[in-house]
């Protein structure tokens, strides 16, 4: 056999695509009944809702109409539908998606939110805790938020990949993780000096110590630009690696067919050659063909595959930034990376940025309290009123509750309150809690809007959505009635 | 002995005193017709009529006849008393409010340091707060006298308003007497022994007292107080007081809910339920500028979402805040006679997406110059 030949035996080099999961995989397998290695649950119900008002999605409004929910699903939203018999009935004057908070901290445990060895290919979806928090869980289902956007290592310079939770109790973790890589997640001026504070009741409730100065902040864009940069050069690298393997194999093959072609006249000169240096008392030595020389494959990095993707505009990067001077030279700095998702949190000091980032795309996903006049690095806006400003400049917003505090999760809909009596209008804000964020996170196909085929998340309200004085009279999550009373 | 002291060592205030005379020049006449009209007395007016004079109240109604040449100004949306917010330091330099050196200067007069250029009072009205409860910082055991001041301009409402006593932990250090909890009544005791200046007339009950308070059982501590010497006032810094409800009632003490944030744990949400449905006369706190000032109406509405009667937490905000502050008969409803401390909403305030529209103090627009 000609040593060539072995050289074809193809390594498992296939190029690392990133796995992708049908994304409905997780809830078809629910309609299957109980799970192996999870809790026993009950079947799906078919619940019939009636309401006054359905909004199917910002700015278009169903009048006494229903929705239809099915193994989990919205099967169908119209006026003229019918209850199916056995249906479970619902009813009030306002069906719309439920809320999506973008930025909370509900389901991790706060050692985790604030690690700060977090590495890029670190999943928040890892330190997802279905063991605790359900009473916080029921507080932000009562409020109307039904998923969550969390993150691990908020205050890291690298806080890793982010995740979408459902936020009904008592489900296990296959149910409650909705994507276990939304977005990977980077901060700017936040991480030296960096201490979490704790109450006396041992919660966690916000990031102490003095932030950077100006320029360690700007050192600190440069860091976070070369991350994405070496990403950037991974796939290259991997992409380089690829074509040249096909093309090394291509020449293996026709190497191959060539002496295949000629395999009896080789064999004799094989055979001649070694008969030769035994004669000679010599080491036979095999002939050496060019096309042995097999490219060799870039060292798979885990980090570098998360940021790769990430440069490629296959999931966003958020990063955490607020002031000028890093928000100006991370604009710069990104310039080049066309593909770039790019989403900035907290964007305290963003407006003086407002045209690029309309311009780029680039949305803001805004939170209730950036420090303020009264911390050591201060600076502009420490109020709601960013989004309204943002919003005018035709910048995207989205609202989080910001990440450190479980139990704000709950307060989601009276931020965006807060920001519409700051004056972004009420169609912004319910966008920005519903499809805006679904759609930023690469969750649209499955939550933020009422239509036959998304995942039923869905709040029945006595009122106007992101109304204050609104109750949350029913909430379907994942397409089960959730319990609304008290414990 | 230790008064005497504090005669001497009086706070050094290096700005002008503020006058306790009206804004320098009197508000113009205006009327102004809004869709609803809170009274803040349970009275609500369908396309009221509200008109100001010098500063004052002077009609209210829904066939006010608005005197010649008084423009009227036609507002879509709700119109209400100004909010008041008890417990704040908005307008005090931060090391104006607090004395450390000294464990006890029941006479210093916080209102003295009242600044009402700074920034932070202009944030304030800007959330539609038109008077502060401004009290000094719980340090030693009796750190001083609560002031009442207008967002508008130096004027001081009331420069005694209460006389704050502290029962909490966190007025005692490790480095100047008292250093315990029972040392700090046994002190206070003392002052209260031979009683003179701003103490004799909280012993008199001619003044209220603060009472500064952390757990419930620093509550329970400051009723006892109050029982032995025969004191009224208000409690003010247990989230949880609602706990220990029943005891607030019997001591007719009233409450100042500290302040209420995004992410409020719900057990203290629920410790305000407990007030109100013993009807426990309560304001909101709000420990500005450490807290935005927004978060007055949001602790209200978050309370209301839990299940205090909207109404209650109306009140809580004006008329029930401005009896808390000692200033009833000035501020915190709309009526004949009363300041012109008047905010215009787009709609129901208690909906926080409504937006302030216009806030008037002492019936002169003030909500266009902020910082």
């Amino acid at each position: 056999m000609l040593t060539l030949v072995g050289c074809l035996a193809p390594a498992l080099l296939s190029p690392a695509e990133p796995a992708s999961v049908s994304p409905h995989s997780a809830i078809e397998s629910h309609t299957d009944g109980a799970q192996a290695g999870t809790a026993k649950k009950d079947p799906f119900e078919t619940i019939f809702i009636r309401a006054e008002h359905v909004i199917t999605k910002p700015g278009t409004v169903l009048d006494d109409a229903a929705v239809l929910v099915r193994n989990g699903r919205i099967v169908a939203v119209g006026t003229g539908l019918s209850k199916p018999d056995g249906a479970t009935e619902l009813s009030g004057k306002y069906v719309c998606a439920g809320f999506i908070d973008a930025w909370s901290a509900l389901g991790v445990a706060s050692e985790a939110l604030v690690d700060q060895a977090a590495s890029p290919a670190t999943r928040t979806a890892d330190g997802v805790d279905v063991f605790n928090f359900d009473h916080l869980r029921r507080d932000a289902l009562r409020s109307g938020v039904t998923s969550a956007r969390i993150q691990v290592g908020a205050t890291g310079r690298v806080g890793g990949l982010g995740a979408i939770v459902r936020l009904a109790p008592g489900q296990s973790e296959d149910d409650v993780v909705l994507s276990p890589d939304c977005n990977l997640w980077m901060t700017i001026g936040l991480t030296q000096g960096s201490q979490p504070l704790f109450d006396n009741q041992g919660e966690l409730i916000g990031i102490g110590g003095r932030a950077m100065d100006p320029f360690e902040r700007v050192e600190s864009v440069d860091r976070l630009v070369s991350t994405l940069q070496a990403g950037k050069n991974y796939l290259i690298a991997k992409n380089e690696y690829k074509h040249e393997l096909e093309a090394w194999q291509k020449t293996i093959t026709e190497k191959e067919t060539e002496l295949e072609k000629d395999a009896k006249k080789a064999k004799k000169d094989r055979e001649k050659a070694e008969k030769d240096a035994t004669e000679k008392n010599k080491k036979f030595e095999e002939k050496k063909y060019k096309e042995d020389k097999k490219p060799t494959a870039p060292r798979i990095d885990e980090d570098n595959e998360v940021v790769a993707r990430a440069a490629n505009g296959e999931l966003p990067l958020i990063v955490h930034a607020n002031r000028v001077a890093e928000i100006r030279a991370l604009l710069q700095g990104t310039e080049s990376l066309g593909r770039l998702r790019l989403v900035i949190a907290g964007g305290a000091e963003a407006t003086f940025f407002s045209k690029q980032l309309a311009e780029r795309r680039i949305p803001v996903l805004v939170w209730p309290a950036p420090l303020g006049r009264n911390r050591p690095d201060e600076y502009e806006a420490s109020d709601l009123s960013l989004a309204a400003r943002l919003k005018a400049d035709g910048v995207q917003v989205l609202i989080g509750s910001g990440g450190i505090d479980p139990a704000a999760t709950r307060d989601l809909p009276l931020l965006a309150g807060l920001a519409i009596g700051a004056g972004l209008d009420r169609a912004a804000a319910f966008e920005a809690l519903t499809i805006g964020a679904a759609r930023v996170l690469d969750a649209s196909d499955r939550i933020g809007t009422v239509e036959a085929g998304k995942d039923a998340d869905l709040l029945v309200l006595d009122g106007e959505p992101l109304v204050s004085t609104t109750r949350v009279l029913n909430v379907v999550a994942g397409g089960r009635v959730v319990a609304l009373k008290e414990d | 002995m230790i008064t005497a002291l504090l005669a001497l060592t009086a706070p050094l205030v290096f700005a002008a005193p503020p006058t306790k005379s009206g804004p320098e020049s009197p508000a113009k006449s205006v009327a102004i017709r809004a869709d609803v009209v809170w009274l803040g007395d349970g009275r609500v007016l369908e396309k009221g009529v509200v008109l100001f004079s010098e500063g004052r109240i002077a009609e209210i109604g829904t066939n006010v006849s608005v005197p010649a040449g008084v423009e009227t100004i036609e507002h879509k949306g709700f119109l209400t008393a100004g909010l008041i917010a008890l417990h704040g330091y908005t307008g005090g330099q931060a090391g104006e409010m607090r004395d450390d050196a000294r464990p006890a200067m029941p006479n210093a007069k916080i209102g003295l340091v009242f600044d009402a250029s700074s920034p932070d009072v202009a944030d304030a009205r800007a959330v539609g707060i038109t008077s502060l409860l401004l009290t000094p910082n719980a340090e030693g055991v009796a750190p001083g006298l609560t002031a009442v001041v207008k967002t508008s301009s130096r004027r001081l409402l009331k420069d005694e308003a209460h006389l704050s006593l502290v029962f909490n932990a966190g007025g005692l250090v490790s480095n100047r007497e008292p250093t315990s909890l029972s040392g700090a009544v046994a002190m206070l005791d003392q002052l209260f022994a031979k009683p003179t200046g701003a103490v004799e007339r909280a012993h008199g009950g001619s003044l209220p007292c603060l009472f500064e308070v952390g757990e419930p059982a620093d509550v329970l501590r400051a009723i006892d107080f109050a029982k032995r010497h025969d004191l009224r006032g208000v409690i003010h810094g247990a989230v949880l007081a609602g706990e220990v409800a029943d005891q607030i009632k019997a001591s007719k003490l009233s409450v100042i809910v500290p302040a209420i944030g995004v992410g409020e744990r719900r057990r203290n949400l629920k410790s305000v339920v407990a007030l109100a449905k013993k009807e426990i006369p309560f304001g909101f706190g709000l420990d500005s500028p450490v807290n935005n000032p927004a978060d007055l109406r949001l602790g209200a509405v978050m309370c209301v979402r839990e299940g205090v009667d909207a109404k209650v937490a109306w009140n809580a905000l004006t008329s029930e805040a401005a009896r808390i502050a000692g200033v009833a008969d000035r501020v915190g409803t709309i009526d004949r006679g009363m300041d012109a401390d008047v905010v215009l909403w787009s709609g129901d305030p208690l909906d926080l997406g409504s937006r302030v529209i216009a806030v008037y103090v002492d019936g002169a627009r003030v909500d266009g110059d902020k910082r």
